[in-house]
């Protein structure tokens, strides 16, 4: 017979796993924590459950090509991961892009950095028990599809730039539907925080948790609003300014206390600021050719019309399908200012069409690794919380 | 300040470690021995004038051709002072005493056993050497050069149960 004591399970210390399927998780990150009782001693994520060796796949594909790599690593903010690679290759070539395209790049990476931040913002209130936060937020990223797709044809894995330009010129409407869309845009971040920048709950379950501080921050390489929520203004666009950010006014929002509800701060101010360079970008943007073809001839793809139209034209954008781009023999490392942190792409080129090496410095990766610092000493339940604080995408943690 | 500056700071006082210079469209790769790696890291972190605080990024690069196959490239970064230096490290396949930057960067850990996984490095001081992306029994380290692109085990040989997937039977495959 079974007696009573024999149903107790020791609860003093123990291992706890949650996921890899675990919808508190976004994707598939296991967290495999130690406990003693609710509080967490350790907490050691697993990662590698979506890793599809995006680096060893780039080697087998021409410049270009790898591109559309990219957009599957980091595909809620895949315009920003386009623009890092293109610009990695471009700086590789020694290409500069025209003033009109490196605008629209400037408008598109800013959009894609609103519509990551409201996915972040509606994911994370979803955790913390907040549904309505997350109807309002993806009522307004789909405004922003809808541009991305009406410039780009396609919504979430544009590929939409080319060494030197872009594929093509922007539609007449992308101009004015940007306009629509930054007139009614700041009502809406109004929207988001009546709910819950002063809501007593949230203010409870976000407050002085998840603490880093700045040197640890810097420590485990964090980058982006995670490390601007310590209170480190870094940011790769004031920073190392690249693709005519000089141009813009903007603030870096930081926070003081590096915890939870500052992330969020963070994160919700840069959508301000964001919309403001947008707003910048679109009111002067420049007229002209929007690929460097006449300058580069041996590494730009010509302009559609040009290659229809005109012999040459025709000649070399048959070379440059059928052969690719050859960057000369060197090393090139650029980095950019992605929603989730400092995203950089090491490319090594031996000459030939294909990269040699195609490095990807993750932001989400350094993010993540700190987890247990992070988590250690608080609840279970705040995991949650911390865990969706840090903003990770598994697609690219795991490459 | 200018990067340029940093680099006459580390010449200055890290000369004898230094074995060469390059620049490639505008980066500053410096290459250094292994087993000064440690002691040219921490002068870089602590020295007053260069503050490289964060260990941005840590990889390999596999030449197969060359004698020293490996090379590892370590991007440092100063906050403060808005510096990037490559340093870069040539090593072989199999050096049994790597020396791993763990201790002096909280970011070296996970970024080294990315390295251990893709490339087999070993790290010697690492805390917690492991294979991070790829499941533990994974054979063969994927971003070698002599690694095929499409190698995979055989789907009946998987064994489903068990953490990792274990290939089961491995001696009696087909020849």
């Amino acid at each position: 017979m079974f007696e009573y004591k024999d149903f107790l399970i020791e609860v003093d210390k123990f291992s706890l796993n949650i996921g890899p399927s675990h919808p508190a998780t976004h994707g598939v990150l296991r967290v495999l924590v130690k406990m003693d009782g609710e509080v967490i001693l350790d907490a050691e994520p697993i990662i590698g459950y979506l890793h599809t060796s995006m680096e060893k796949c780039a080697e087998f594909k021409t410049y270009h090509q790898a591109e559309t790599i990219t957009d599957r690593m980091d595909y809620v903010s895949a315009v920003s991961n386009n623009l890092g690679y293109i610009l990695a290759v471009e700086k590789l070539c020694g290409v500069k892009a025209p003033k009109r395209a490196e605008y629209v790049r400037v408008i598109l990476a800013e959009f894609t950095r609103i519509s990551s931040h409201l996915v972040w913002l509606a994911t994370h209130a979803v955790d913390l028990g907040a549904l309505t936060e997350f109807l309002y937020c993806f009522r307004e990223r789909e405004l922003i599809l809808d541009i991305i797709e009406a410039v780009t044809g396609a919504r979430m894995t544009p590929s939409f730039f080319r060494v030197g330009g872009l594929a093509m010129d922007i539609h007449k409407d992308f101009i004015d539907k940007t306009r629509s869309f930054i007139k009614i845009f700041p009502e809406k971040i109004v929207e988001y925080e009546a709910l819950l920048t002063k809501n007593k709950i949230w203010l409870e379950r976000t407050k002085n948790l998840g603490i880093i501080s700045i040197e640890d921050a810097v420590s485990y390489a964090f980058t982006g609003p995670n490390l601007r929520g310590s209170g480190l203004q870094y940011d790769v666009r004031k920073a190392n300014p690249y693709s005519s950010y000089e141009d813009f006014e903007f603030d870096i929002p930081i926070g003081d206390t590096g915890d939870v509800y500052d992330r969020y701060f963070v994160r919700i101010e840069e959508m301000r600021q964001s919309l403001k360079i947008i707003e910048q970008a679109v009111e002067n943007i420049p007229e002209g050719e929007y690929l460097s073809y006449d300058e580069y001839p041996k590494y730009v793809i010509p302009p559609k019309r040009r290659a229809l139209t005109t012999m040459e034209g025709m000649i070399s954008l048959f070379k440059y399908g059928m052969e690719g781009i050859k960057p000369p023999k060197g090393e090139a490392y650029h980095s950019v200012e992605n929603p989730r942190g400092e995203l950089g792409f090491y490319l090594v080129s031996d000459g030939s069409a294909f990269p040699y090496r195609m490095r990807v410095r993750p932001p989400s990766f350094c993010n993540i690794s700190a987890l247990c610092k992070m988590t250690k000493g608080y609840l279970l339940a705040d995991l949650v919380a911390i865990m969706g604080s840090v903003d990770i995408l598994l697609g690219e943690v795991d490459r | 300040m200018d990067v340029l500056f940093a680099l006459s700071v580390i010449k200055e006082s890290m000369a004898k470690d230094i074995i060469s210079v390059e620049t490639s469209n505008g980066d500053i790769h410096i290459f250094t021995g292994r087993e000064r790696i440690v002691a040219f890291a921490k002068f870089m972190r602590d020295d007053i004038r260069l503050q490289f605080d964060m260990l941005s990024d840590l990889f390999a690069v596999d030449y197969p051709k060359k004698a020293d196959r490996i090379e590892v490239i370590y991007n440092f970064y100063s906050t403060k002072n808005n510096f990037t230096i490559f340093i870069k490290v040539k090593s072989k396949m199999d050096e049994p005493d790597y020396p791993s930057l763990t201790p002096l960067y909280e970011s070296a850990n996970w970024f080294e056993r990315e390295v251990y996984d893709m490339f087999g490095l070993k790290f010697k001081g690492h805390p917690d050497l492991k294979r991070i992306l790829n499941p533990d029994d994974w054979e063969g380290h994927p971003l070698l050069k002599d690694y095929p692109l499409k190698q995979r085990p055989p789907v009946e040989k998987i064994n489903f149960d068990t953490p990792g997937y274990t290939v089961l039977n491995k001696t009696d495959q087909k020849p």
